[in-house]
Parts: structure tokens; C-alpha cells; sequence
């Protein structure tokens, strides 16, 4: 998609997005409403000078700007895969505890994305998770998910 | 006032001061180079422990934590592109790309020369001219403080990215974002939609690693597995020595270090909008500002100089006036009461040893930084880099979960933090920038909070913003910006 096609759809967005700003600060409680009624409203003004130059240049033809756009994603495959992996990270993460859940995250990703020497991914895991549960657990003493075989 | 200056040196210079500096400095680089962990945690959570000591040692700690923090949050933004403290967020601007260029060592030492300068030029100021600077923030009301959030906030928008519109929406898209959750002021709910997680609003550091930090690292997990930095990143040794960096920067130096004491003054303000203004200012002078933003070394002394000019000079109204003008100058109140100190002008006639030996205290820390930084802490860290990318990844989003859990203990948290991620991601993607984002997000509560206030004071009346000289000195060089850019803007249309 080329990048006037992005400009036009992202002024529409922002166009849309301050709209709904202005209109529900409308309704807020006397001067709570200045503000986002100010914010939208302007929001919905910068977005005009966007679409209107995406636009003229869509229908004059002129290449403006860049003409082809680099891709919203390069790699589909390996960033689905990261994010993937994050959100079971996140959802396990209080479940099963935060370090256990951490060192399995490590070793996955890093096998995911394409390190395939086990004693590297292993050796830089087990430092790194003994350096933060030194650091977090034993001298800063915050509060994280308790390991599941810990737990009561 | 210059003899019990003198006086006080030798008691900062005591063995167990200067254990304390040392011990400080090394707990603040490594609290500042860690997302999520904040100098203000550390003192509190240390303060209690320094109740049997000498205030003197305390004070130490406090001075060697606060002034090693601000460096060490320079550390993760240049190698990372995550800010490790609000204050480096500037920094995260040319010192990231300086990193994927292969200049990582030279831009971890620019910082850390940058931020001992910055320091000591702020302890300079604290030291000679705090009673008169204290007056000056006897004259800042509601309607400057507005201004000055706005200054910060449009110059910003303006001048970082390509598109001045662009700038401007995303900056909006920050004001938009900080409304979120309870006013302030009238207590009534904005935005919430009946979710009691949105009622407490978006935390700041949870927008700022989400929207700076993931986008990056996804980047970086969609490239194959192989060194993800030029070798040269390693090299810390790299380019000029000192006395090369002092020829090279000190204008930039300079003025940055004066931005960052008269941001510093002004309590409230804090050292990412000294940061900020102080980039800013250094972009609109450059004879190449086109460079900023792809790893102009000048961004990253700026930034990190007026973020650590900022540190001494906050202390200024909270020494002098008994007024904590941040979160640490209050906890530096508190540790004083501890020590049974009353903080207040006649602090300074009843223990001047104390007073004025945490005023060497801080500048003998900003100094340390350039042993300790230079020598210990940045060549530690660089070895980051050394890591291949497929465990890099991984690691560093480990590290965001931690510091982002510690920050409320809520995994709610981390889903918000990679929502704002992939915004970050879409908006680089569509070439918006994000820097108005975050400042949007950190200034359009404040100038919100100062806008109504002003009109509370003085009854609506909308030309209080207009009619106070020092309104109309900030609304004049705001003014100057828009037509500089405006003008630039014009004259490269006029040579395209």
C-alpha cells in the first residue's frame, strides 16, 4: 500500500477519533470539559490537512511523498510468533510464577526465532534468571508471582 | 555564605561520605538502567535504613542514587530504545539509532560526559545562586506553568518528525491518552467506560515502555538471528576522549545545562521536560537539523545534560524555601526531618555542615560519574549488545514484564503495555512520530491542571494568560519557534 493510501486512512482515523473525543467530553462536568473538547476538536482539524493532501494527490495521480511505502510488517511469521509467545507468557505468568514462566519464555522465543545452540540458550537463560531473582527476590524484595511449587 | 561553603567541604569529604557517594552512585546507575525501578523508590525504600547514620552519609546515598540514575537511564534507552527513567526518553531519540549505526560505545560515553556536566553545572548553580534562583520560582503561577507545558508540548510536535500535522496528531493523540481516568480536580470520570482499571488513568512508564520499547524489539525479532549490531557498538572506547567531547559539545553543553537548571527551579516541571526542551533547542540551532532523530550525537548531549542539569537545581526551592519541587526533593525533606533537621532558610544558618555539604555531595557524585559511568558501568553494559538476537529478545521482554509488574503488581498491566506497543509500532510504521506522544501523555495533564486552575483563581477570565509578563515572554518565544519552522518549512519548499 502506498504511503498516500496510509496517510489518507490514518487522517481518516484521527479524523473519527477526535470527533468521539470532542462529542463524549461534551457531556463531562463543567470545566473537565474543556479540555478534551479542545483536544478533540483539534485533533479533527490537523487530521483535515492530511486527508486533503492524500487525497489531491490520489486524484491528480502525483507521486507526493513516498510512492510505495515500506511494509507494515517485514517478517509476518516471526512477529505473530513474538507476539504469541507474549500473551501465554502473560496469561501463564501468575499461574505458574514468574521466574519459572520467565526462563520457559527465554527458551522458547529464542529457539522460535532461531538460536539453535542449547548450551548458549540454557547457560545466558540460567544467569540471566539468577541475576534478576538475586536482584529482585533477595536484595530489592519486590512482589512476583509466587512459583507454582512454592505456592500453598 | 562562600565560608561555610568552604567549611563544609571537609565534611564531605570524610571517609564515610565518600563511601556513601560511591555506594549511591553505583545503586543509581543500576536503579536508572533498570525499566520500572525509579530513584524515587530506592531513596524510600533506603531512607529508613540510614536512620542510625550520620545525616551526612544519608544525604550522600540520596545524592549518589539521584545523580547515578539519571545517567544510568540513558544506558538502556541508547542500547535498548527503552528509556530506563521518564527523563531519558529525549535520549532514546538519536542515542538508539547512534546504536544501530555502530556508534552504541560513543553514545553511551557522550551521555555519561554529558550527564557529569550537566550535574555539575547544577550543583554550581545550587551552590551560588539558590536564594536568588528560589525568588524566581516565587513568580511562576498556574497561567506560566500552563504556557510552559505548552511550549514544551507544540515545540516538540513541531520540530521532531517530518510533518508538522503529524507531529501535532500525535501529540493530541498524548493529550487525549492522559485524560483518561479520574480529574483531578472536579473527580468526575473521563474516558473510562466503566472499567475500573481505566479509573486510575494510564501509568506514565507503562505508555512510555509500550510505546517505545516493544516496537523496537519486535523490529529486531523479525530480523534472522544473527548480531542485530554493528561490532563497532562494542567498542567503547570509540572516537574522542574527553577533552575531544568538551571541544566538540560544550556549546551544546552549555546551553542545556542552563535549560536544565531553569527547568529544575520550577517545581513540578522534572527533568524530561529539561530533556526535551533542551533537544529541542539543540535541533533548531543545529546547521543540520535534519541529522536529529538518525543519530546526531549533539541529540544525545543535549538530552542528557539538561536531564542532569535539572537534579541539583530541584533542590533549590526545597533547600531554600522549604517547597519540594519533586518527588526526591521531598524525600530529601523527609530525610532531613529524619536527622531532625528543619528544612527552611534557617536550615542553612542551623547546620550549614549539612546543607551545604549535600550541595558538595552532589556535585562530587556528578563528578563520579565519569569513574564509575565511564569506566565501570557503560563498559558492563555494552556486553548487552553482544547477545544474539534471538536471545535478546526474549531477555528484554523479560525485563519490560518485570519492570512493568513491579510498577502496581497487576498483569493487566503487561496486556496494556503491549497494546500501546503495537500502537507504537503502526504509528513508526505510518510515519508518525512518538515522541509527541509521550509528551503529550506527560504535559497535557499538566497544562490542563494549570489551565483551570488559572481560571478558577481569576474567575474565568481568559485574558490572565495574556496579560503576565512572564505569560507573554513564554507565548512570545513559542511564537518564534512556529515562525522558524514555519519559515524552514517554506524556504526547502521554495529550494525542492
Amino acid at each position: 500500500m502506498s504511503m498516500t493510501y496510509r496517510d489518507l486512512f490514518s487522517g481518516l482515523a484521527f479524523l473519527i477519533i477526535g470527533a468521539i473525543t470532542a462529542w463524549m467530553g461534551k457531556d463531562f462536568y463543567d470545566d473537565a470539559a474543556y479540555v478534551p473538547l479542545g483536544a478533540g476538536s483539534l485533533m479533527s482539524l490537523f487530521a483535515l490537512p492530511l486527508i486533503w493532501r492524500s487525497s489531491r494527490r490520489l486524484l491528480v495521480g502525483s507521486p507526493g511523498g513516498q510512492a510505495v511505502a515500506t511494509a507494515l510488517v517485514d517478517h509476518p511469521g516471526r512477529f505473530l510468533a513474538t507476539l504469541g509467545c507474549c500473551l501465554v507468557y502473560y496469561v501463564t505468568l501468575p499461574h505458574i510464577g514468574f521466574y519459572t514462566t520467565s526462563a520457559v519464555f527465554v527458551l522458547v522465543l529464542a529457539a522460535v526465532l532461531g538460536e539453535r545452540r542449547p548450551k548458549v540458550v540454557v547457560g545466558i537463560t540460567v544467569v540471566f534468571i539468577t541475576l534478576l531473582y538475586g536482584l529482585f527476590a533477595m536484595v530489592l524484595r519486590r512482589p512476583l508471582p509466587v512459583e507454582f511449587f512454592l505456592a500453598s | 555564605m562562600f565560608e561555610s561553603l568552604l567549611n563544609a567541604l571537609p565534611v564531605a569529604l570524610q571517609l564515610g561520605s565518600l563511601v556513601s557517594l560511591v555506594v549511591g552512585t553505583l545503586v543509581g546507575i543500576l536503579i536508572g538502567a533498570l525499566p520500572g525501578l525509579n530513584p524515587v523508590m530506592a531513596i524510600a525504600l533506603m531512607l529508613p535504613l540510614t536512620y542510625g547514620f550520620d545525616p551526612v552519609i544519608a544525604l550522600g546515598l540520596v545524592a549518589g542514587i539521584y545523580n547515578g540514575s539519571m545517567y544510568g537511564g540513558s544506558i538502556p534507552a541508547i542500547l535498548l530504545n527503552i528509556p530506563g527513567t521518564p527523563a531519558a526518553i529525549a535520549t532514546t531519540f538519536d542515542g538508539y539509532p547512534m546504536t544501530r549505526k555502530g556508534q552504541g560505545g560513543l553514545a553511551l560515553k557522550t551521555a555519561c560526559w554529558s550527564s557529569a556536566i550537566g550535574g555539575i553545572v547544577s550543583a554550581l548553580a545550587l551552590m551560588t545562586l539558590a536564594p536568588m534562583l528560589a525568588k524566581v520560582t516565587l513568580a511562576f503561577g498556574p497561567s506560566e506553568y500552563f504556557w510552559v507545558a505548552v511550549f514544551g508540548l507544540v515545540s516538540i510536535a513541531v520540530l521532531v518528525g517530518k510533518e508538522a500535522s503529524k507531529g501535532m496528531l500525535s501529540a493530541l493523540l498524548g493529550v487525549i491518552i492522559g485524560l483518561v481516568g479520574v480529574d483531578a480536580i472536579s473527580g468526575a470520570e473521563r474516558y473510562t467506560f466503566g472499567t475500573l482499571y481505566l479509573v486510575g488513568g494510564f501509568e506514565l512508564l507503562i505508555v512510555l515502555i509500550g510505546l517505545y520499547a516493544i516496537p523496537p524489539v519486535l523490529e529486531m525479532a523479525e530480523k534472522p538471528n544473527a548480531s542485530y549490531f554493528n561490532a563497532d557498538s562494542f567498542r567503547v572506547s570509540a572516537g574522542d576522549g574527553g577533552f575531544g567531547l568538551i571541544r566538540r559539545y560544550w556549546p551544546t553543553w552549555a546551553r542545556s545545562s542552563l535549560t536544565g537548571v531553569c527547568v529544575g527551579i520550577l517545581p513540578g516541571a522534572g527533568g524530561n521536560l529539561a530533556a526535551l526542551l533542551s533537544y529541542n533547542e539543540a535541533k533548531r540551532r543545529a546547521s543540520d537539523p535534519d541529522s536529529f532523530g538518525t543519530g546526531n550525537p549533539v541529540g544525545v548531549a543535549a538530552a542528557e545534560s539538561g536531564n542532569s542539569a535539572d537534579n541539583a537545581s530541584a533542590m533549590i526551592p526545597s533547600l531554600t524555601l522549604g517547597i519540594p519541587g519533586n518527588l526526591i526533593a521531598a524525600l530529601v525533606l523527609g530525610a532531613l526531618m529524619i536527622h531532625g533537621l528543619q528544612p527552611g532558610p534557617q536550615l542553612f544558618t542551623r547546620s550549614p555542615d549539612v546543607v551545604f555539604g549535600f550541595m558538595w555531595q552532589l556535585l562530587l557524585t556528578a563528578m563520579l560519574l565519569l569513574l564509575l559511568g565511564g569506566m565501570i558501568a557503560t563498559r558492563l553494559f555494552a556486553q548487552i549488545l553482544r547477545m544474539p538476537t534471538a536471545l535478546l529478545v526474549p531477555t528484554t521482554l523479560v525485563l519490560m514484564a518485570i519492570g512493568i509488574y513491579t510498577v502496581n503488581g497487576n498483569v493487566v498491566d503487561l496486556y496494556v503495555m503491549l497494546a500501546f506497543g503495537m500502537l507504537g509500532y503502526l504509528l513508526n510504521r505510518l510515519a508518525f512520530p512518538l515522541a509527541p506522544v509521550v509528551l503529550g501523555v506527560l504535559l497535557g495533564p499538566m497544562a490542563e491542571q494549570n489551565l483551570r486552575l488559572s481560571m478558577l483563581i481569576y474567575q474565568n477570565d481568559w485574558t490572565v494568560l495574556f496579560s503576565r509578563p512572564i505569560s507573554l515572554g513564554i507565548v512570545a518565544l513559542l511564537t518564534a519557534v512556529l515562525f522558524s519552522q514555519a519559515w524552514r518549512a517554506w524556504r526547502s519548499q521554495q529550494h525542492s
